[in-house]
């Protein structure tokens, strides 16, 4: 029982950071009806970046996150507006295909930079035992989780108080009619961008102290983030929170109760089941 | 003799009803006219029969067979062909290679594909612009390349959805006297349209939807003074 | 003039490898029609029907396990291994296929991402059937007389010639479906999938059948991977970056066209090789880079620009 309960803690904790991954990435699909394959590449940034301010300066991840997600939001504007918002009108399969050169073009370039060893961030209290209720939390997913969902409501308090918030929903639900009612529908999509990249590389630095750490961590990141939207319908935020947890929980559950090696496989597997049986994902709300 | 029969069809989208329990027989040869105020489920009638969406109820049989549950491609094999209210045709592709690709139906080679497409382009008189880009045509002869393409597929049912909508006065005489040319060759026509005089001048029969439930099914003559039809139209007291 | 242009394709084809005695450059060589043959059959489903797939190494790998398996096991000769492989390709395809194309643009290509993973991750923790991480390895290739002379399977040469007759088989392959029904089917699909089913297209056989076709090709690719570099593992053959650089090819080189895939090839195995010295593995970055210029600034792909710059487009 207690087993059962660690794993659950320990997937719902994960998923946390996963949902704000696949936030980033639904967001971004929601407004601009693109879906972004280097995304991945941006938690890898965020991670890196992290890890290098600690390292070098000996910044802690959970202050650098300070740092990190306004000058990532910034590199996310910059990608939207010099690179993708010129390749966007020729199409969905012409972007699809860019964002993956885009992928292939970062990881790489940091694989050049940085090589491929593996790396971890050994935050100095990570080890201080924290046991509520009995149950070990790992310390630094614990202040991670905190943080996610911090983030995660300032988000929607953004996207639902505020001007800005509003015309990124209405441009969400349909950009025409946006236009019409004023609003700069290419500096939200810039915006847009700018906030999922923010979110990536924020979920990176909080994901380094429990992850390793190496250039193409991107690849099975995106896969899983691309698992979650689709579980939870591209568009949805909601959705993607519930996909991220779901998801967690899966690996989680099933690492202990299947097979540690099959565990990632179990949330393809989970994956394709949904496509068959609700291609709209559980919450029905994403159809391309 | 009765070519298309449909029953008890019904559409539910979760909890709105769009379709209630339709009925209605389409005869060899005749033009049928399918009309109703915005939002009476016009469009919907005509997606469920082509299979483009599943019905929650009811069948329709063409000739017999039923033909609810089918893809859309294997309707237009068995003899429906359809054209769509938001033209869509391949913009990227000339004008002879849209015609053609429903003429690949019925003859495998492109030979003989592009000259039957060719020949039932001269039908729609669009031979003039058999090599432009359908991207390029105007909205008039978008619509008529889509007619060309669902006759290609030597339909016996001719599904026709708002063929006449955003089209100027010539423009729809002439849509009228093709859709009469077109009964005159051999195919039967069923055709959704909000243009009245049109709808009026052509159809041999009407049938009136309103609210997804059919209110009147007869001539034009007579649908036209049926009281639920006017009340459906102008309201209440109008009738 | 695209005549004369194919006739003098052929007769590189058939001359080059004489031509010099490096049997690296013969490697490359090689290399390059292996990968005009992945990138070919990529583009049949990718390019003419427009579904991009980010799995088909799926296929390359099932068709190298099939061919491995089948000569260390039941020591059938790997030339048959090879068309078993781009049978047993075809076959893993059609349940793909059918559940896959039930979605739609990127819900598709996301769908083949997760099964060539799961495929990958499967053959990776099969130990029985494949030897997980260690992968498997052929010593020797049977013994084969041509004419009475024996076969010399340490040479590169005779590897060239079979890689060119499978690069030659998907390039007819690709042109006859280019002028066919079926081709035109796949273009109608790619460019509306509602207006195809509307003229009776029945558009989930048909992406089915061109993905079941495009898998043989990979398959007996992948039969012929196994038979030149003699070694497989899951993380060679079932890479999500070989998956990507079939994609690269057809794009860079031009999608839905006969030759983009050689023009692609060339360009791929070029920047591996000049890069390959320098930095370790460098050259993707540059692939990456590519692909990226290409879409922005060459969207049909250089043979498609190459191509209605000469005039040569029907």
């Amino acid at each position: 029982m207690e087993i059962f309960v660690q794993s659950v803690v320990s997937g719902v904790l994960t998923g946390s950071l996963y949902a704000m991954i696949a936030i980033g990435l639904t967001i971004v699909f929601g407004v601009m009806r693109i879906i972004n394959l280097a995304h991945g590449e941006m938690v890898m940034l965020g991670m890196f970046g992290a890890y290098w301010s600690y390292t070098l300066w000996g910044i802690d991840p959970f202050v650098s996150i300070l740092i990190w997600s306004p000058l990532m939001f910034l590199v996310g504007m910059a990608i939207h507006r010099f690179l993708l918002r010129d390749v966007i009108p020729k199409g969905e399969l012409n972007t699809l295909l860019y964002t993956a050169g885009l992928s292939l073009f970062v990881a790489n370039l940091a694989l050049f930079f940085w090589t491929g060893d593996y790396r971890t961030l050994n935050l100095p209290y990570a080890q201080w035992p924290v046991r509520p209720f009995g149950i070990a939390v790992p310390i630094a997913l614990a202040i991670a989780f905190c943080m996610a969902i911090a983030i995660t409501t300032a988000l929607y308090l953004l996207l639902s108080r505020t001007d800005i918030g509003r015309a990124i929903r209405a441009t969400a639900q349909n950009s025409q009619s946006a236009a019409l009612m004023g609003v700069n529908v290419k500096r939200i999509d810039t915006i847009t961008f700018g906030v999922g990249t923010a979110l990536a590389a924020a979920a990176g630095v909080l994901l380094v102290p429990s992850l390793y750490l190496y250039p193409t961590v991107g690849e099975i990141l995106i896969t899983k983030c691309f698992v979650i939207v689709v579980l939870g319908g591209l568009g949805s935020v909601p959705g993607a929170i519930a996909g991220a947890i779901l998801l967690g929980l899966v690996e989680s559950l099933g690492a202990v109760y299947v097979s540690v090696a099959y565990k990632d496989t179990i949330g393809f597997v989970l994956f394709l089941l949904v496509l068959l049986f609700r291609p709209s994902g559980l919450f029905g709300v994403g159809r391309s | 003799m009765t070519l298309l029969t449909v029953s008890g069809l019904r559409k539910d989208f979760g909890g709105l009803r769009a379709i209630s329990d339709l009925s209605f027989e389409l005869r060899k040869g005749e033009i049928l006219g399918l009309i109703g105020p915005n939002g009476a489920g016009k469009t919907t009638a005509f997606n469920l029969i082509t299979g483009f969406i599943p019905a929650t109820a009811g069948t329709a049989l063409l000739e017999g067979q039923s033909i609810l549950g089918l893809k859309p491609s294997a309707i237009v094999k068995r003899g429906i062909a359809r054209t769509f209210q938001v033209v869509k045709p391949f913009r990227n592709l000339s004008v002879l290679e849209n015609v053609t690709l429903a003429a690949f139906l019925n003859e495998p080679r492109r030979v003989r594909a592009e000259e039957k497409a060719r020949a039932t382009l001269e039908r729609v008189q669009l031979s003039r612009k058999i090599e432009s880009n359908a991207g390029d045509l105007t909205l008039g002869e978008q619509k008529y390349l889509e007619i060309a393409r669902a006759l290609a597929t030597d339909a016996k049912i001719l599904f026709l959805d708002e063929p006449m909508g955003g089209l100027n006065p010539t423009e729809v005489e002439n849509a009228c006297a093709l859709v009469q040319r077109i009964r005159q060759d051999g195919t039967t026509v069923i055709l959704v349209e909000h243009h009245m005089q049109a709808i009026m001048k052509i159809s041999d029969r009407v049938v009136v939807l309103h609210h997804g439930v059919k209110i009147a099914d007869g001539t034009p003559h007579d649908v036209v003074r049926n009281r639920d039809v006017i009340a459906a139209y102008l309201g209440r007291q109008a009738a | 003039m695209k005549h004369i242009l194919a006739a003098v394709g052929v007769l590189i084809l058939f001359v080059a490898p004489l031509l010099t005695n490096n049997s690296f450059y013969q490697h490359l060589m090689i290399m390059v029609l292996f990968w005009t043959l992945l990138g070919a059959s990529w583009n049949l489903l990718g390019g003419f029907a427009g579904q991009v797939s980010f799995g088909h190494a799926t296929f390359l790998g099932i068709g190298a396990y099939t061919t491995m398996l089948f000569y260390l096991s039941l020591n059938m000769s790997p030339w048959l291994g090879m068309i078993a492989g781009g049978v047993l390709g075809a076959l893993v395809a059609l349940p793909i296929g059918l559940i896959c194309f039930r979605l739609r643009g990127p819900y598709f290509s996301l769908a083949t991402l997760a099964v060539a993973e799961i495929v990958r991750l499967v053959a990776l923790n099969w130990d029985q059937l494949t030897a997980g991480p260690v992968g498997l390895l052929i010593t020797t290739l049977p013994p084969l007389s041509l004419g009475g002379h024996a076969v010399n399977w340490e040479s590169k040469i005779p590897f060239y010639y079979i890689a060119a007759a499978l690069m030659l088989f998907a390039t007819v392959l690709t042109y006859a479906v280019s002028r066919s029904r079926f081709g035109a089917y796949l273009t109608a699909i790619r460019e509306d999938i509602d207006s195809a089913e509307a003229v009776g297209i029945d558009t989930v056989g048909v992406r089915v059948s061109a993905l079941v076709l495009s898998a043989f090709v990979v398959g007996l690719a992948g039969g012929f991977y196994s038979v030149y570099f003699r070694y497989i593992d899951p993380d060679a053959v079932f890479a999500i970056s070989l998956s990507v650089e079939m994609v690269f090819i057809a794009v860079v080189g031009g999608l839905a066209t006969t030759a983009g895939p050689v023009v692609g090839a060339l360009v791929l195995v070029s920047i591996a090789e000049v890069f390959r010295e320098r930095f370790a593995a460098g050259h993707l970055i540059f692939y990456g880079l590519f692909m990226m210029l290409v879409i922005r600034y060459l969207p049909e792909g250089i043979w498609g620009r190459l191509r209605f710059l000469l005039g040569l487009t029907r």
